[in-house]
């Protein structure tokens, strides 16, 4: 139907302040509770990263871990289920679509990686989405830094069928968090 | 046609089935469907969009401007997603995890826009929230059987579970978008099929 341009506008401003306000409302209602999700799957991937296993890993959390400043790396350190003291550290890099991020764990010596858990990664679900199975991630644990990180029989570590690029992505960001965040902390660390 | 429940449902569903027979939402029918789960949980939240923004949309129609009503109309679909999404992410975080960005893009899916152009503008809201929700049904529907043979195939699993007990070699191609173009245009074949086969016995009589 035709109407005028003042009730044009007038109506577009009113239907915009009636839906901005319920979802203001709806956001203000559920924000304490998707904080609250947020901090505790960062709190579990820290964990999983650790390699520790927890019913509640809200509160295990808070039992074990302590968190450190290390030079200029902020970090999470902990004793893991096999008893030994580990780093866990946050890493980002480019993924495929976008940014990767998650906790490496490395023992305290910075020899060994003892495990990897993402906390953000916006890969094809199915495809390069699958690196937060279990299978791919436990691949990590207990893997020696001396060399560069490559897939293939002789190190035990398969990329995923139909997501080359996500699994180059994931061991290029991998490789890149060995030559400089760790280097850094060993310097900081003065070990 | 007359506009009661019976022939909105039929529509839907069948002769104006949004995936196959209007050639809407292959985007994310192409991208959601290598996974059972993830097809649902995409569905369910369509159908709760188109329904809604339907029902809203159809409330207003007496009232919307024109000139400006793909405005409106995007602004109140928008308005829903939103909600949708925060929900998801407040009470089923991994599912919201799983789904990353697809949620958020329900806002581009042609589907709504067009239940929301093509009827809710005329019909009154009840029927029109009917027509959003059958709308969506329609295309879970599609979704759903194109992904229980991708996800079969592909994966040798159903809803996660494994059925591959004769341990057959998976397809790559149907886990890959590839899949879903051989998948969809399988359905829409089938579908047109069937209808002009119906056609010509019609012309017959």
């Amino acid at each position: 139907m035709k109407k005028g341009y003042i009730y044009t506008i007038v109506f577009i401003v009113a239907v915009s302040v009636v839906f901005s306000g319920v979802l203001a409302v709806v956001n203000a209602v559920y924000k304490n509770k998707i904080e609250i999700n947020e901090l505790a799957a960062e709190k579990v991937s820290i964990l999983y990263s650790m390699g520790i296993e927890a019913e509640n890993a809200v509160a295990a959390f808070d039992e074990k871990v302590t968190q450190k400043d290390i030079g200029e790396i902020s970090l999470y350190s902990a004793v893991n289920d096999d008893g030994i003291e580990v780093y866990s550290i946050p890493f980002e890099g480019s993924g495929l679509w976008g940014t990767i991020r998650g906790y490496v764990s490395v023992d305290v010596n910075l020899s060994t990686i003892t495990g990897i858990a993402f906390t953000e990664q916006n890969e094809t679900p199915g495809l390069g989405g699958r690196i937060e199975e279990e299978w791919y991630k436990e691949q990590f644990r207990g893997i020696s830094i001396d060399n560069a990180l490559v897939y293939g029989e002789d190190t035990g570590i398969d990329a995923i069928t139909g997501a080359t690029s996500t699994s180059n992505a994931v061991l290029q960001i991998m490789n890149n968090f060995i030559n400089t965040t760790l280097k850094e902390l060993e310097e900081a660390d003065g070990k | 046609m007359g506009n009661n429940i019976k022939t909105v449902f039929y529509r839907n569903l069948w002769g104006e089935n949004p995936v196959i027979r209007q050639i809407l939402g292959i985007c994310s029918a192409l991208a959601v469907t290598n996974r059972t789960v993830n097809s649902l949980v995409m569905g369910v939240g369509l159908m709760f969009v188109t329904a809604f923004s339907s029902l809203t949309l159809s409330a207003l129609r007496e009232h919307i401007p024109d000139r400006i009503r793909m405005i409106v109309q995007t602004l109140v679909i928008a308005a829903y997603v939103i909600i949708v999404d925060i929900f998801i992410k407040a009470n089923l975080p991994e599912i919201s995890k799983a789904l990353g960005p697809y949620v958020g893009l329900i806002i581009t899916n042609c589907i709504i826009m067009g239940r929301a152009e093509a009827f809710a503008r005329k019909n009154p809201p009840v029927i029109s929230f009917f027509d959003g929700l059958f709308a969506g049904i329609g295309y879970t529907v599609i979704l759903l059987g194109i992904a229980l043979i991708r996800e079969i195939l592909g994966f040798g699993t159903v809803f996660g579970f494994n059925i591959n007990f004769i341990d057959f070699t998976k397809w790559t191609i149907m886990v890959v978008p590839p899949g879903a173009f051989f998948m969809i245009a399988i359905f829409i074949w089938i579908a047109a099929g069937i209808q002009n086969r119906r056609l010509k016995k019609k012309e017959a009589k």
